[in-house]
């Protein structure tokens, strides 16, 4: 471990840090997608990610959650470096993320799709499944009665059979918010959990969200376009425009803050590329 | 009458045991090798091309370990699965992180190899035109000599006493033990893809990242099936080699893949049962067309068995594409 990142392992600790992104990068070929970004978001907050479209939101929770691999930075999760490591690897540690375009698996049961999501389940390894089947069975049984008080919550229920292809849109966005819940998080990373889900489904979630922050104490980290959203329900607000976090802070100190409303009204697309001309020239890459 | 029409069809091998027992043997040989085929590409969306090549690793070992090392025959079984695994990990690992498209074409280059090196490492294996001769003796008995004293047990014990003693019934011993491996695989793999380990392999199937933010490492679990995969093609391999009492390299030509895939396709995808329907199906229709009698050279007339069977896999892709005991939603529910 380097000096630095073990500095910041120690001011992650010191200010409860449950995620700090530091200098992150990430480009694909000429294209800088995530251009030296840094934040932090508080453990036990609802925190918001917002920014213009293609201002690499999705590329940093790619990125944060080992999907991709990050050129240069350093990114902490609960204290311990989770930069470049394997994707299953930061999601036994804690932290599960949603995607944008939904991942319900439509040819298993809505059932099966939750219980696959059982985390330290010792019939998922064939060693433990034939030294262990009684553990096996208690696992399964326990994941069971878990998803079936989330698919309640989530009002799908009545779905648990039918396969997952013949939810609509919303219901394969809840099947996956509450397949994400179904790991125990401590952490979660929603892409876009609102859009497409109708308005009552929408406040249900938003208050599951707040149930579990409040409750358990799990930390979420979200993108969402819906400014409403953000205002209302959430602690910490990040910005992001072409690749850099622009703004953080509280939502009533962003929606104040003169270079948001530039990036979300004040630039027009030739500004734009002004203005990645201009960090490009000034090596600011 | 009869014999005025153009095409005509003796029905008397319908009660021919011999016959039947023979076409059994075969289904049963490549019922095994296709229940792999089904693990990786049913269930864990691993598109092996290479099942051939596991086929012939489990054959030649077992062979070469009995005959030219002297290991006792029920010994080199279990050496020989070990080194057929030992083959999946070293293309799995190389491989497996590929695409699935690029992961085929790995895998009949593998398959190839091994052929290649069967066919040009004479002193070994037989060679190109020879094949190894496993009837030699060795201190421990014989490779098919061993399979033999078993078959004599068995139609004194369990076949003589309820009167299957006739000649044609001689290989019924083989079909007997071919069938109780394939349908005891049948039924563990069914247990096992049911299982929560299953369950992780199904979902790598559908969605390999969903499956990897949820904390599975997918790597891990393709390997594992393909290993699997190898295991049940290197016991084909020896089913292979005592039905055929030699083996040659032409008999792990990627044809044999194919043939794999298309008792898959009849089957049905996604269901163990399915291979055993479609294995049955296949080599019955393979077999069966000997006896048509038609009006074309005995060459066309092998040719003519594959071109009928392509034809019932595109009827059946058109009027059936689940196969006979697939599930639909498995096939058309996407994303």
């Amino acid at each position: 471990m380097t000096d630095a990142a073990g500095a910041l392992e120690a001011q992650s600790h010191q200010k409860q840090q449950a995620l700090v992104i530091r200098d992150v990068y990430k480009s694909f070929g000429g294209i800088h997608a995530v251009n030296g970004a840094t934040f932090s978001v508080r453990d036990g907050s609802i925190t918001a990610l917002i920014g213009p479209n293609g201002a690499g939101k999705t590329t940093l929770f790619n990125l944060v959650t080992g999907f991709y691999k990050p050129d240069a930075g350093a990114i902490t999760y609960d204290e311990r470096s989770i930069f470049r490591k394997a994707p299953y690897t930061i999601a036994r540690r804690g932290m599960v993320r949603t995607f944008q375009i939904t991942k319900a698996l439509s040819a298993m049961p809505v059932m099966d799709n939750m219980l696959l999501a059982t985390s330290k389940h010792p019939g998922e390894h064939l060693p433990t499944l034939f030294a262990r089947p009684l553990a096996s069975r208690a696992r399964e049984k326990d994941a069971v009665e878990r998803a079936n008080e989330l698919l309640d919550t989530f009002n799908l229920r009545a779905k648990a059979d039918d396969y997952a292809g013949t939810l609509s849109g919303g219901q394969r966005k809840l099947l996956e918010l509450a397949r994400a819940l179904m790991t125990e998080p401590r952490m979660v990373l929603l892409d876009e959990p609102m859009a497409g889900i109708n308005p009552t489904l929408g406040r249900r979630l938003l208050e599951h969200m707040e149930r579990l922050r409040t409750e358990e104490g799990v930390t979420f980290l979200f993108v969402e376009h819906d400014m409403d959203v953000v205002m209302n329900h959430s602690d910490e607000v990040v910005v992001m425009a072409l690749g850099k976090v622009i703004a953080q802070g509280s939502p009533e100190h962003v929606r104040g803050d003169q270079k948001v409303i530039d990036a979300y009204l004040g630039m027009d697309e030739a500004q734009a590329e002004e203005l990645a001309k201009a960090q490009e020239l000034r090596g600011d890459e | 009458m009869i014999e005025s029409l153009p095409i005509a069809f003796s029905f008397d091998f319908l009660s021919a045991w011999d016959f039947w027992i023979g076409v059994g043997i075969l289904a049963g040989i490549y019922g095994i090798f296709a229940l792999g085929l089904q693990l990786n590409v049913g269930f864990t969306g691993v598109l092996n091309f290479g099942q051939a090549g596991f086929m012939a690793v489990g054959a030649y070992s077992s062979i070469i370990l009995t005959v030219e090392v002297g290991l006792p025959f029920y010994l080199s079984l279990p050496l020989s699965a070990g080194i057929t695994i030992i083959a999946a990990l070293i293309i799995g690992m190389s491989s497996l992180r590929l695409r699935a498209d690029y992961f085929s074409i790995a895998t009949i280059a593998f398959s190839e190899i091994i052929r290649d090196i069967a066919q040009n490492s004479r002193g070994l294996t037989g060679g190109n035109q020879g094949t190894i001769d496993i009837e030699l003796s060795n201190d421990n008995g014989f490779y098919t000599d061993t399979w033999y004293d078993a078959s004599d047990w068995i139609q004194a014990n369990l076949l003589d006493p309820i009167g299957l003693s006739d000649s044609q019934f001689s290989d019924l011993p083989l079909f007997l033990v071919i069938w109780t491996v394939l349908c005891l695989s049948a039924f563990a793999l069914n247990r096992l893809i049911r299982s929560p380990w299953g369950r992780v392999l199904r979902a790598i199937r559908e969605d390999e990242d969903a499956a990897r933010a949820l904390g599975k490492n997918a790597f891990s679990y393709k390997l594992q099936s393909l290993c699997i995969a190898a295991v049940l093609g290197a016991v084909s391999g020896w089913f292979l080699a005592i039905n055929l009492e030699s083996v040659s390299q032409d008999s792990f030509e990627p044809l044999y893949t194919f043939l794999g895939f298309a008792a898959l396709i009849l089957g049905g995808l996604a269901s163990f049962g399915g291979v055993l329907i479609g294995a049955t199906l296949l080599w019955v229709l393979l077999e069966g067309m000997r006896f048509a009698d038609l009006p074309f050279s005995d060459d066309k007339d092998a040719a003519l068995r594959f071109v009928l069977v392509g034809l019932i896999l595109i009827l059946l892709m058109a009027f059936r594409p689940q196969g006979i005991a697939g599930k639909k939603e498995e096939m058309v529910l996407g994303d």
